[in-house]
């Protein structure tokens, strides 16, 4: 038993690595634009499939087959933002979730149609290596090591460049921003098309594991949300760790029990923050 | 330098200045003083961009000013400290700073900038790596003076700058005002504290309820019957 836990927290916390990467990106969005991206898990899963067209239809090297989908997943983020977004930054936050929902089923019906509803795939097996007793898988370490170190550049690119702390700036007092000499529209796309490199990365990373399929984005949108909302809507270290916590619980309970059991302890502590402390493990408490 | 003309403008529907004429020479200090509601934050907001004149203009430096957006204001060289000052809290003391020099033409001259804010301000170098929300309410005035002078403006509009401070640090604030007027920075202040903001100034008008209802040079403004009366209890 004590293996099967050893296993389930090492691998967890690798799985921890890969979930942060996909969580950032919606947070970094709401962080800064006060917008819940309801369709980010379906630019996800068009990065995913732009890696699958290049990979395996064009024949691209993977690694080059990767980078075209990241710059593909940003081009969508603008086109999302420019079209949809931006033009209802100042309106009810439930035309915001519509519009958005409504992306949602747009992008899944145009993947449906071009390439039908065929799980495909890359089919790249990657080997297991042990360190003693615990098996780490290479397809875990992938995603946890692009993870930490997408989050390091991150980090690096908000606390020590100009435009990163603008952005910073916006999130904390976007008027004052204004009157620094800040354009916010311009953080407001950047912003956008950063969680849509984010995503790209996400689908690099993802695509060598996963097999694709056009409704596999409402997973990943459900995965990011709840994770940023456990960490606390805005938070970019409070989605990191409650990323990594979500990690371990879902692996050691899957390995422990089963997966089913896994996901059900995830969402039941889901619903148990929400009753109880709303604005997450590191979000400001909302006074009214 | 500053030229305000025939200035309306408001919230919506609803108008808060009437038909405002100002100037602001350079390298003099003006005031306007007037009660709670007169509309003199509404005057620093249309002069920064922040809300749009329904009729008259506004010049900076010969230049048409009225509708530009706030971040094109700022570059122009007229920074403005809100009522509170509205640090960003979150931020340190440093990174407070260097959002001042965000503007392209001071980023250039962030180090020097720095420098001098620092030699205006010791206290500030000291509080460098602190998180700005933490510092009271005098030295986050300070603060907010000092990124100010980190846009490199040639014009600083101080709205309220001894809003809701105990008069220990109204004293403290005033100082600061007049280090930077010692600086040859030309000043635009509005004020409630007539008898400490008058005393800094070279010429004062007096906002009531949107409307000029008084100009003058600083002594003269000082023995004017009315304002002596209603502003100065005397």
């Amino acid at each position: 038993m004590g293996n099967l836990i050893l296993n389930g927290l090492a691998n967890g916390i690798l799985y921890g690595g890969g979930l942060a990467l996909l969580a950032v990106g919606m947070n970094l969005i709401f962080g800064v634009m006060n917008v819940i991206h309801l369709a980010y898990g379906q630019c996800v899963m068009v990065a995913l499939y732009a890696v699958y067209v290049f990979a395996v239809l064009l024949h691209l090297p993977l690694l080059l087959s990767c980078v075209i989908a990241v710059g593909i997943s940003a081009l969508l983020a603008l086109l999302i933002h420019v079209a949809v977004v931006n033009p209802l930054l100042k309106a009810p936050l439930i035309n915001q979730l519509l519009a958005l929902a409504g992306v949602m089923i747009v992008l899944e019906n145009i993947i449906l149609a071009v390439f039908g509803s065929d799980y495909l795939g890359i089919q790249i097996s990657f080997p297991v290596f042990a360190i003693g007793d615990v098996y780490i898988k290479i397809s875990s370490l992938i995603p946890f090591g692009v993870g930490l170190a997408t989050l390091a550049l991150l980090w690096l690119f908000l606390n020590r460049t100009y435009t990163g702390l603008a952005i910073r700036a916006v999130v904390h007092d976007r008027d004052m921003a204004e009157l620094m000499g800040v354009r916010t529209g311009r953080v407001y796309w950047l912003t956008f098309a950063i969680g849509g490199i984010l995503a790209g990365v996400v689908a690099a990373c993802f695509a060598p594991i996963y097999t694709v399929h056009p409704h596999f984005g409402a997973a990943f949108t459900l995965t990011a949300f709840v994770i940023v909302v456990l960490g606390g809507l805005g938070n970019l270290l409070g989605g990191s760790i409650a990323a990594f916590l979500i990690g371990v619980i879902s692996q050691v309970t899957g390995v422990v029990f089963t997966s089913e059991i896994g996901e059900i302890l995830v969402y039941a502590i889901f619903i148990i923050f929400i009753l109880f402390r709303p604005q997450g493990l590191l979000g400001a408490k909302v006074r009214t | 330098m500053l030229q305000v003309e025939g200035v309306s403008a408001g919230y919506g529907k609803f108008n808060v200045l009437n038909d405002i004429s100002i100037k602001v020479d350079d390298g003099t200090t003006v005031i306007m003083v007037g009660s709670n509601g007169a509309g003199k934050s509404t005057l620093l907001k249309a002069i920064s961009g922040v809300v749009r004149p329904a009729c008259g203009a506004i010049y900076f430096n010969r230049e048409r000013i009225d509708g530009c957006p706030p971040h094109q204001i700022v570059e122009m060289g007229i920074a403005f400290v809100p009522e509170g000052g509205r640090i960003f809290s979150e931020l340190t003391v440093y990174e407070n700073l260097k959002m001042g020099s965000y503007p392209a033409t001071a980023r250039r001259e962030f180090a020097a900038s720095l420098r001098q804010v620092f030699q205006l301000f010791p206290l500030l170098e000291n509080r460098e790596k602190q998180v700005a929300g933490s510092l009271s309410g005098g030295e986050r005035q300070m603060l907010a003076i000092a990124r100010a002078l980190m846009t490199k403006p040639k014009l600083i509009m101080l709205d309220e700058p001894s809003s809701g401070l105990a008069p220990k640090i109204v004293a403290k604030v005033f100082e600061f005002v007049e280090t930077i007027k010692a600086q040859g920075y030309s000043i635009f202040m509005v004020e409630q504290n007539v008898l400490k903001a008058v005393g800094l100034a070279e010429y004062a008008y007096l906002l009531e309820t949107g409307t000029l209802v008084y100009e003058g040079e600083k002594q003269e403004f000082l023995e004017n019957p009315k304002i002596r009366a209603s502003y100065l209890g005397i």
